[in-house]
């Protein structure tokens, strides 16, 4: 998303490393094959936009200010 | 030993770039030696590549496929459209790609391994498609021109690289405003600690 993207999704993910004719580090690592897409922001509204929904809000304890 | 003498040294780009080029030119000259990962038609269709897509593409170009995925799968790619395929290897689907997108569109193939580059020319020359070419270059810094492409694929490549953020911002400037990527790779379900994340052979294999 920090590169200009929006709409960032994983479609699909599979085990493509079981029974491979050597052994590697896959299965330590739990990998998986995936797929995934996004687009190019059409411009910095979009991409302000897709940002902000991703902001979360964290609740600031009344006692403490901005500036505890 | 002490805690500095054990760690592993920083991770050398260059090194690790030439670890990366040794694995697979030899998938470019011996993909029946078995490796780590599968390879080949078999792999085409573990990752759910339609037949219909291969016909026509040389079998020397197939049996060297090393992808972790389909880029296909997420979104159909129109006639006359422009397409970047980063790592192309040894050209399946920037091949695949020419196809979908017809004479009046064009692909580039991107890929760092000249061995695989040669393949995926002669692949291209022996199926007759005239609107793909192949150019010699690294992923953060592609050989192609800001906001030329409507579609960006790559399989099997992103994970090669320590510099994720700089490799997809460099695929972002390369895409027109509300270009598609398109990208198959490999997710790890467990942590990859710093110490393994700076062992060569572990990103080889």
């Amino acid at each position: 998303m920090a590169a200009g993207y929006v709409g960032f999704e994983i479609t699909w993910s599979k085990d493509v490393f079981g029974g491979a004719p050597q052994a590697g580090s896959a299965e330590k690592f739990g990998t998986l094959g995936i797929n995934f897409r996004a687009r190019k922001a059409v411009n910095e509204e979009e991409l302000t936009a897709a940002l902000a929904a991703l902001s979360c809000e964290v609740p600031i304890d009344g006692s403490e200010g901005a500036g505890a | 030993m002490s805690d500095a003498i054990r760690e592993q040294p920083a991770l050398d780009l260059g090194s690790l770039r030439e670890a990366i080029k040794e694995e697979y030119s030899e998938v470019a000259a011996n993909p029946q030696k078995g490796f780590h990962f599968h390879t080949g038609r078999p792999l085409a269709q573990m990752l759910e590549y339609a037949e219909e897509w291969l016909e026509g593409i040389p079998e020397s170009s197939i049996e060297s496929f090393a992808g972790t995925g389909n880029p296909f799968s997420l979104g159909e790619l129109r006639l006359g459209e422009r397409v970047v395929d980063v790592g192309c290897g040894a050209g399946i689907d920037s091949l695949i790609a020419a196809k979908k997108v017809g004479p009046d569109g064009r692909v580039i193939g991107v890929d760092m391994t000249p061995s695989m580059l040669e393949k995926a020319r002669h692949a291209a020359h022996e199926a007759g498609l005239e609107n793909v070419e192949f150019r010699e270059g690294y992923a953060e810094s592609l050989p192609v021109d800001e906001g030329w492409a409507d579609v960006l694929i790559s399989n099997g490549v992103l994970n090669l690289m320590p510099d994720k953020d700089t490799a997809l911002q460099e695929m972002c400037r390369v895409l027109k405003s509300g270009g598609r990527l398109q990208i198959g790779d490999i997710l790890v379900q467990k942590a990859v600690p710093e110490s393994a994340k700076r062992k060569i052979d572990l990103w080889t294999g």
